[in-house]
């Protein structure tokens, strides 16, 4: 099904987060808690992931076939479910990170020919 | 988008509390880790991760369709409040079924005869070859223009002839001989058809030509029948007309022809043949990007060939040759009425539409508290609307489902008693069958009727001043006013609709009483007819069939009861021949002839049997054999056209001149003139029509004869002729040396068949009428008596303030009178408009008729003051202080 119809602000931000889980999900399978920690972290507490809207991009991203999960055990020995990137899910990452470096590159350009 | 998202959306919601239980308990670990107490770090989890149940609702709303839901949710609940109001629904949906079973039942007939395709392949492509003539278009060939059309190969891939088995076959060296429909076709028959095979193969090019064999092909249901499904029937021999026949193939099931064929045997035409007799059709299949108009341009260069090598007398100078596809032929003039009927049931319809959404109207006046308290907790007008539609949805498609049963036992029931001579329906009705068209019509019939009554209704209904609505005393609950005008629309379209339905009704019973009262011309009460094939090589010259009728009529005679007995090759009814003619001595200017008429080979006592009077002249007798002689006799219809000053006893006419060796003959002495008689249909006028003994034909049209027509017997008793069926049929297989007779009816029987179509459609017509005003009647008593129980106060207060009990009566009476009449005035200027579309049914009425259209309202009149009368007299029985007290 295509959708024909502008990415409105909402759906660049939940693109967003979608990208950064995949990007977190490159170093191996995790569990959401460590998959939230790791966006914060990684970014240096920049970005602090809200964490009622984590599971639902998690389904979300697996019910597209990004990502497949399965119950396991966590390093606490508590029972998690764990997420693991797929193969379409890594393509998807690679698209996704291009057209951010293209938009970014893009805003970079405009801020910076403004401050001239 | 995927599927996955919306499945088991339950067992996933667990999953999640699951997996957010999880997340809490990692947080609280992490938090524990940096040292904070488990109470804190637990509260200090939970507050980060904010409400769970917010998450889970989040994702449960993705994983739902949301239209979906509310329809589930609106479903549910209009069922239970459509069960909290049995009497209503059942009403409904009853009221729902019939209109919607009767649509149902005509639909399957007219899908069954004007859609479904043939069942042969690419039925697009098959043709018919026609002969055209300024005056009509029809079929029939003789050799030699099966010849010039099988040459026609650029537009044609195939042509092949075939006949109707008219003369029938004698199948014998069983225990019992049978009388059997044998088809003469040519070799290609089969696979210009695409006739499937059971056994064996069809017929060779070489089997078909002359002397080529006597080879047969069965059909299955004879392989079946008669021969027990033989496996080993190829190869085998059968005994038809006592000849030997190899059975070469067997055709498969599936294969109909619409007269059913029992077997075929080959034609065996010489191609070279200038024989101009017709007495055969053609069928071809176009090619491939051949349209028929080209096909016609190419037939008009072929009749041209034609008349260049025969003459202006083998086809007259206007006249050519064209194409008309099978299907349109077969469908012929059957899909007006159609067409009528299924409008008339439209009609049946909208007025049981109309009638439920009056009930609707009712009940939603009573349920406006309950509309009102839900308006007010927050539904939205389009949620109220899509509620009360829904309401009515469930009770069409109810009503649907149950129309659909209706329906189709309704059309068993009336294809058992009377297929009304319709095409392509099978053995009493056998090729209607439910298929998906029939259940994709009922299903959207159910959805628009839904709608079609529901929305009015809904859109009334959620139109209330809520306030006002809540304040009212559920007692007075009265409807608004606009809602109140609604139903009296209603109720006018009501009339009107089945004011036209009566009308149209009412035309064809007198339509059909006029047929009954026309004089035949002829006595069908009391004679036995039943058909005898003289085929086969014994039939090959006149002597012999003259021999069997002498035989047959002293042994039928001898029989107590029979009072007289005849004979005929064309048997009143049933289809006729033509022939041409001239008059000896008298010019014919630049006509090739002087004239055609019907052609009627007879025996001496078949005037006899008919009772048909003898006008002038004298009858034939047995001594008018072939060493008489030759005579001829003729109706007053010819006497009148032909001569309409000289007197035709005085002339001699010679029959067929020109018209090749089986019809060369010499003049005949015209010696009797007969009284007329209406028995090609009642509802047409005399034809033409000459008669010749029999006993005086060509040996050659003999011979021609017998592979076309058998010969038919008319025995007249002074009993019940079905008594006598035994020792008649006994005595003609004696006095013919063995030979059966089949198609054994008495001409009552007949003569039923023959107004059978005026039957079908006035019986239909009447149902539909009567279902019509029966529901309109309903329609207004439920309006005025619905309006007296709503204005009970406002009668208790008139009454209270002087008005009699009269006063009050010629207000209700008056109220629905107004209705009843406006609707009657629109009726009857609908009806005027219609009923030309009924006007190729009637016979002797015209689509006016001042009778209908005078008597057919005063009816409807009548039963719509009947039907408001009873509310009216409730309305003199309100005791004004009981009313007043109300409150």
């Amino acid at each position: 099904m295509v959708l024909k119809r502008p990415p409105e602000a909402g759906d660049i931000l939940q693109g967003t987060l979608d990208m950064l889980i995949l990007r977190t999900l490159v170093m191996g399978p995790a569990h959401g808690h460590t998959i939230a920690e790791a966006i914060e972290r990684t970014s240096e507490n920049a970005l602090e992931v809200e964490q009622g809207s984590l599971y639902p991009a998690l389904h979300r991203l697996e019910d597209r076939g990004w990502l497949s999960s399965e119950w396991g055990v966590s390093d606490n020995n508590r029972k998690a479910k764990f997420y693991r990137l797929t193969a379409r899910g890594r393509k998807e990452l690679n698209a996704a990170a291009g057209r951010w470096r293209k938009m970014t590159r893009a805003i970079g350009l405009i801020l910076g020919e403004a401050n001239e | 988008m995927s599927l996955r998202r919306f499945m088991h959306r339950t067992r996933k919601d667990e999953d999640l509390a699951e997996e957010i239980a999880s997340h809490l308990a990692h947080e609280q670990d992490a938090k524990i880790a940096r040292g904070l107490p488990t109470n804190e770090a637990r509260r200090q989890a939970r507050l980060k991760f904010g409400n769970p149940r917010t998450t889970r609702e989040q994702v449960w709303r993705y994983r739902s369709l949301p239209w979906i839901e509310t329809s589930w949710r609106d479903l549910r609940f209009a069922v239970r409040s459509l069960a909290k109001t049995p009497a209503f629904t059942i009403i409904a949906v009853l009221v729902i079924a019939v209109g919607i079973g009767v649509n149902t039942a005509v639909f399957s007939v007219v899908d069954t005869v004007l859609l479904k395709p043939l069942t042969y392949p690419d039925p697009q492509s098959l043709m018919l070859l026609m002969n055209t003539s300024p005056r009509a278009t029809f079929p029939g060939a003789n050799i030699p223009k099966f010849n010039i059309w099988r040459q026609q190969t650029s537009i044609f891939e195939r042509v092949a002839a075939d006949d109707f088995g008219g003369a029938g076959m004698n199948l014998t060296g069983g225990d019992h001989p049978q009388q059997v429909q044998g088809f003469h076709v040519t070799a290609d028959y089969f696979a210009l058809f695409g006739a499937p095979l059971a056994a064996g193969r069809t017929f060779t090019a070489a089997e078909d030509r002359p002397n080529g064999g006597n080879v047969v092909v069965l059909s299955y249901s004879l392989w079946q029948n008669r021969f027990g499904g033989d496996p080993s029937i190829v190869g085998k021999t059968i005994q038809l007309d006592g000849q030997a026949y190899l059975v070469v193939g067997v055709i498969g099931k599936g294969f109909v022809t619409d007269l059913p064929a029992d077997l075929w045997i080959p034609f065996q035409f010489d191609l070279n043949s200038q024989d101009m007799a017709h007495y055969f059709t053609v069928a071809a299949r176009l090619k491939p990007g051949i349209t028929v108009p080209q096909a016609n341009a190419q037939l008009r260069l072929a009749a041209d060939q034609y008349r260049r090598t025969y003459g202006n007398r083998a086809i007259g100078p206007k006249d050519s040759f064209s194409v008309v596809q099978l299907q349109e032929f077969m469908i012929g003039d059957t899909r007006m009425p159609l067409l009528v009927l299924l409008g008339a049931v439209g009609l049946v319809l909208l007025i049981a539409c109309a009638n439920v959404a009056n009930l609707l109207l009712a009940k939603a006046a009573s349920r406006k508290r309950e509309l009102a308290t839900r308006a007010a907790l927050g539904a939205g007008r389009g949620q109220i609307i899509r509620q009360l539609l829904t309401e009515s949805l469930v009770l069409s498609l109810s009503g649907g489902l149950l129309g659909l049963i209706l329906g189709f036992a309704a059309v068993r029931l009336l294809l058992a008693v009377n297929v009304g001579d319709l095409p392509r329906l099978g053995e009493d009705g056998s090729a209607v069958t439910l298929d998906l068209n029939i259940l994709l019509f009922t299903l959207g019939i159910s959805i628009f009727t839904g709608i079609f009554f529901g929305l009015a209704p809904a859109i009334s209904a959620s139109r209330h001043n809520l306030a006002a609505a809540l304040n009212e005393n559920g007692n007075r609950a009265s409807m608004g006013l606009r809602s109140g005008k609604l139903r009296s629309a209603l109720v006018v379209g009501e009339m009107a609709m089945a004011l036209i339905l009566v009308i149209g009704a009412a035309l064809l019973i007198r339509t059909f009483m006029k047929l009954e009262a026309v004089d035949p011309g002829f006595e069908t009460h009391n004679v036995l007819t039943m058909s005898m094939s003289v085929s086969g090589a014994r039939f090959q010259t006149t002597a012999p069939v003259a021999q069997v009728l002498r035989a047959g009529k002293d042994r039928l005679m001898a029989i107590p009861g029979v009072v007289s007995v005849g004979a005929t090759n064309c048997l009143a009814f049933e289809n006729g021949f033509g022939m041409v003619f001239d008059v000896l001595g008298r010019p014919k200017g630049n006509a090739p002839f002087t004239g055609d008429a019907g052609f009627y080979s007879i025996s001496e006592g078949y005037f006899d049997a008919f009772k048909i009077p003898l006008v002038r002249g004298r009858n034939f007798t047995e001594h008018d054999d072939s060493a008489a002689p030759l005579v001829v006799m003729i109706n007053q219809a010819m006497a009148k056209q032909y001569w309409p000053n000289g007197d035709p006893l005085k002339d001699r006419i010679q029959i067929a001149p020109g018209a090749g060796p089986a019809f060369a003959e010499g003049p005949r002495q015209v010696i009797g003139i007969v009284g007329d008689t209406h028995d090609q249909g009642l509802n047409r006028d005399a034809s033409p029509i000459m008669f010749i003994p029999i006993a005086q034909m060509p040996d050659l049209e003999t011979a021609l004869n017998s592979r076309v027509a058998p010969l038919w017997w008319l025995v007249r008793s002074n009993v019940d002729p079905h008594t006598l069926v035994t020792p008649i049929t006994a005595a003609l297989r004696d006095a013919s040396g063995g030979l059966p007779v089949g198609h054994v009816r008495t001409m009552d029987e007949l003569e039923a068949r023959n107004t059978s179509r005026q039957r079908f459609n006035m019986l239909l017509l009447t149902v539909f009428g009567g279902a019509g005003l029966l529901m309109a009647a309903i329609g207004v008593y439920g309006v005025m008596s619905y309006s007296v129980q709503q204005r009970t106060q406002e009668l208790g207060i008139r009454m209270a303030l002087g008005a009699q009990a009269s006063d009050l009566w010629r207000m209700v009476i008056g109220q629905g009178m107004t209705l009843t009449l406006i609707g009657v005035a629109i009726g009857i200027g609908g009806a005027f408009w219609l009923t030309r579309f009924l006007a190729s049914f009637l016979f002797g009425v015209k689509a006016w008729d001042p009778l209908v259209f005078i008597a057919t309202p005063l009816l409807l009149t009548v039963v719509a003051l009947i039907a408001v009368w009873i509310p009216a007299r409730r309305a003199t029985r309100v005791d004004p202080m009981a009313a007043l007290r109300l409150e």
